[in-house]
């Protein structure tokens, strides 16, 4: 038991100071433009098939599921469009967006970087005189800080879409009664803004430095990306919370 | 007897591993076959237990022509053929005598705890007992092998291949094996050893096939080889980077 | 012009693969489903424990703060509305229905299911598949039907405990936030939810196990390059294990009817 809460506390020392050299380093812009900008394109654009469908089929889901119960309980869909948009930006398209990039992006780069320590690539790099968090970690972050509210949007624009497409064909209302913003408001916007961005700095942050510790032989990359979907994703939901408790008077007027 | 008659193997456009490959193993035998790395000594054994398919020629099991026979049949043929890899390749999951258990009760259709019992008598006859209960990742090569030879002998195969059986291993455990081959010849154990190890080689064959650029350049016993002019043995005998390989 | 060209071989590519994986986790499917008569029951017990293990903190944490977050997202609507009563019911239903599976799935997915993958990969790159088929054992009796049959077990058992936490966190939120007293947030759910809306979230979250068995077994088995092609093999399984997550959903969701 002592071995373990030492193992935890020395991991979580080494990751504050991974995510305060990252941050250091990217305040000082120090990050070569062409590296962020194909980090962006390799986690952001090649991530739009798949939250797209992903989240199309969350929307789907979500918009049977409460149609089913405002059918049975009120027998009135008005509040559905207006209620599941509002949901939808505060909660559930940051969340389980969060979640879902957390397994593309996040495995992707746990990955990446773990390979690279198993193949000593990055004592290679160190050798050369550069210096691992400034050449991997930074360039990834500043690419996720700006795809993944990106993707986010994203995923709720989708999720959306195939809400109204669902409301429309299995509960016949139409699309501009469902597509309604009377209930949202720049409260709801702004939590889901600032969890977007939290997210976004989660993801590459905890990913890379699963990466960057993993163990030699045949299951040290494999363990690795285990590590970073978990701990990305019990991060989301933790931070998730935080946020709707201390942001709370912000969203429920 | 394990035969090969005209078996040809490529793999994708490379240049053929094996070709036009005749070679008869007796029955109750030590044969081994040797050769420069990548010269598909391993290749060709794996034909028998059917792990690589021939692209051409046949392979015949106690007569039986086994070439082309698919999972279910291969298993007969699987029952009488063990296996020793080259790299031990125990379950991660079992310490050594569930490895040996494991296939015991597969094998034998009887209880784990059966088959547990029976694993401890194979693992003390090869001395290997103390390792009982460790796993495969704090284990050495040398023990590995060992349990691995141990797992294949439980099995009570009638043919044994060894894949490199002594690389990797200190001369000490490699001298090991070679006795452990030389015990399982007395109990009636056709054995095949692929192998470039000198000592193992010269000192525990019945009779060395050597293959050279894909083709058997020379089968006989290693009286013959030692005394033999051809400059690729010779070279191959006395470890030199100069000459025709 | 080969631009164009370029775009429609690149997607021509990912259609293939997508098809030539869609028929092989079929084929895994119908082969493990062949194999449960048969499987290894020492394995299968060994399996269930380390999965049960293995995710029950985390995912009794996941549980802990949904039911909060739930809660936190319902009282606005219930505030408004003066229906206070209906709070247990709001944050409850659609947790133990749909959001508390779907978290559970994908919680055990990113930790069950890709050491899973890792673990079959690293058997694969390592040759002991091959020992094992050598030993005449089949591995799908051995291996694969077991985890299978684990997985689906220990994803509806989870459930039930991720439920059990998601209530507490719940409570302990409504409490906080809305001054709810427990005994009176329990009484409010026993009145209003339903055996059926458990039954349903547990049934989901079987064949959510299900998904999650055959993607991780099936992207394991298929492994090959090292621990590098280790790593890309759980890449690969746990974001399509997170699709399948999703479109067993919808497909299981449609046709229970909500």
């Amino acid at each position: 038991m002592n071995a373990v809460i030492r193992r935890i506390a020395r991991e979580s020392r080494d990751f504050t100071a991974l995510v305060i050299q990252a941050y250091v380093l990217l305040f000082r812009l120090r990050m070569r433009r062409a590296v962020v900008v194909r980090q962006a394109f390799e986690l952001g654009n090649r991530s739009v098939v798949f939250i797209a469908t992903t989240m199309s089929f969350i929307g789907l889901i979500m918009v049977l599921q409460s149609g089913y119960q405002a059918g049975r309980l009120i027998g009135d869909y008005s509040l559905l469009g207006p209620g599941y948009i509002q949901l939808l930006v505060r909660e559930f398209a940051p969340t389980i967006g969060a979640m879902m990039l957390a397994t593309r992006i996040g495995a992707g780069i746990a990955a990446e970087l773990g390979s690279m320590t198993v193949t000593e690539q990055i004592d290679a790099l160190r050798l050369c005189g550069a210096e691992p968090v400034e050449e991997l970690v930074v360039p990834r972050l500043a690419a996720c800080l700006v795809m993944v509210p990106a993707l986010i949007i994203l995923a709720g624009l989708f999720a959306e879409i195939a809400g109204m497409f669902a409301a429309r064909l299995v509960f016949n209302v139409p699309f501009a009664t469902f597509f309604e913003l009377r209930l949202l408001t720049s409260g709801d916007v702004i939590v889901g803004a600032v969890k977007a961005m939290l997210f976004g700095a989660v993801i590459p942050l905890v990913s890379a430095f699963a990466g960057l510790s993993a163990t030699r032989g045949s299951e040290g990359v494999g363990q690795a990306t285990t590590r970073a979907v978990i701990h990305t994703s019990i991060s989301i939901i933790f931070l998730d919370f935080a946020v709707n408790v201390l942001l709370y008077p912000v969203y429920a007027r | 007897m394990i035969e090969f008659r005209g078996l040809s193997k490529r793999f994708g456009d490379r240049p053929p591993v094996l070709e036009d490959i005749d070679l008869q193993i007796p029955t109750g035998s030590v044969q081994f076959v040797i050769g420069p790395s990548g010269a598909g000594k391993s290749v060709l054994m794996k034909h028998v237990v059917g792990l690589v398919r021939a692209d051409s020629g046949r392979v015949l099991v106690d007569g039986e022509d086994v070439t082309d026979y698919g999972e279910k049949a291969l298993f007969k043929v699987r029952e009488k053929v063990g296996f020793v890899f080259q790299q031990a390749t125990l379950l991660d999951g079992l310490d050594v005598l569930d490895n040996v258990a494991l296939a015991i009760a597969k094998r034998f259709h009887v209880k784990r705890k059966v088959a547990r019992e029976r694993a401890m008598t194979e693992l003390e006859r090869m001395h290997l007992q103390p390792f009982a209960h460790r796993f495969p990742a704090d284990l050495g090569a040398g023990v590995k092998k060992r349990a691995a030879i141990a797992r294949a002998i439980a099995l009570d195969p009638r043919y044994l291949v060894y894949d490199e059986p002594t690389t990797g291993l200190d001369p000490i455990a490699a001298r090991r094996v070679d006795r452990l081959i030389g015990e399982l010849k007395g109990r009636g154990v056709t054995q095949i050893v692929v192998s470039h190890d000198l000592a193992s080689i010269l000192g525990v064959a019945d009779r060395i096939a050597m293959l050279h650029k894909a083709r058997v350049h020379i089968e006989g016993t290693p009286d013959a080889l030692r005394a033999s002019a051809d400059p690729v043995i010779r070279q191959f005998l006395s470890g030199s980077p100069v000459g025709p390989m | 012009m080969s631009g164009i060209r370029g775009i429609v071989a690149a997607v021509g590519r990912t259609a293939l693969q997508f098809a030539a994986d869609l028929g092989g986790l079929a084929i895994l499917f119908l082969r493990v489903l062949r194999t449960i008569p048969r499987l290894d029951i020492y394995e299968l017990i060994r399996a269930a424990e380390r999965f049960g293990w293995q995710s029950a903190p985390i995912i009794g944490l996941t549980a802990f703060f949904t039911g909060g977050i739930m809660v936190m997202q319902s009282l606005p609507y219930v505030e408004q509305l003066q229906a206070m009563r209906l709070l247990p019911w709001a944050a409850s239903f659609a947790t133990l229905r749909e959001v508390g599976p779907v978290l559970i799935g994908l919680m055990f997915s990113g930790r069950v299911g890709s050491n899973n993958t890792a673990e079959l990969g690293t058997m694969v790159v390592t040759e002991q598949v091959d020992a094992l088929r050598l030993l005449a054992i089949d591995p799908y009796d051995l291996l694969i039907a077991p985890r299978f049959v684990a997985m689906v077990a220990m994803m509806v058992c989870l459930t039930i405990v991720g439920d059990a936490g998601a209530v507490i966190g719940a409570m302990v939120t409504a409490r906080a936030m809305a001054g709810m007293e427990m005994f009176q947030f329990i009484q409010l759910m026993r009145e209003q939810i339903h055996l059926a809306d458990l039954a349903s979230g547990l049934v989901k979250s079987g064949f959510f196990g299900a998904g999650i068995a055959v993607v991780s077994c099936y992207y394991g088995l298929a492994t090959s390059g090292g621990a590098v092609g280790v790593g890309r093999a759980v890449n690969a399984s746990v974001v399509a294990s997170a699709v399948s997550i999703v479109v067993i959903d919808f497909a299981v969701t449609a046709v229970m009817g909500g």
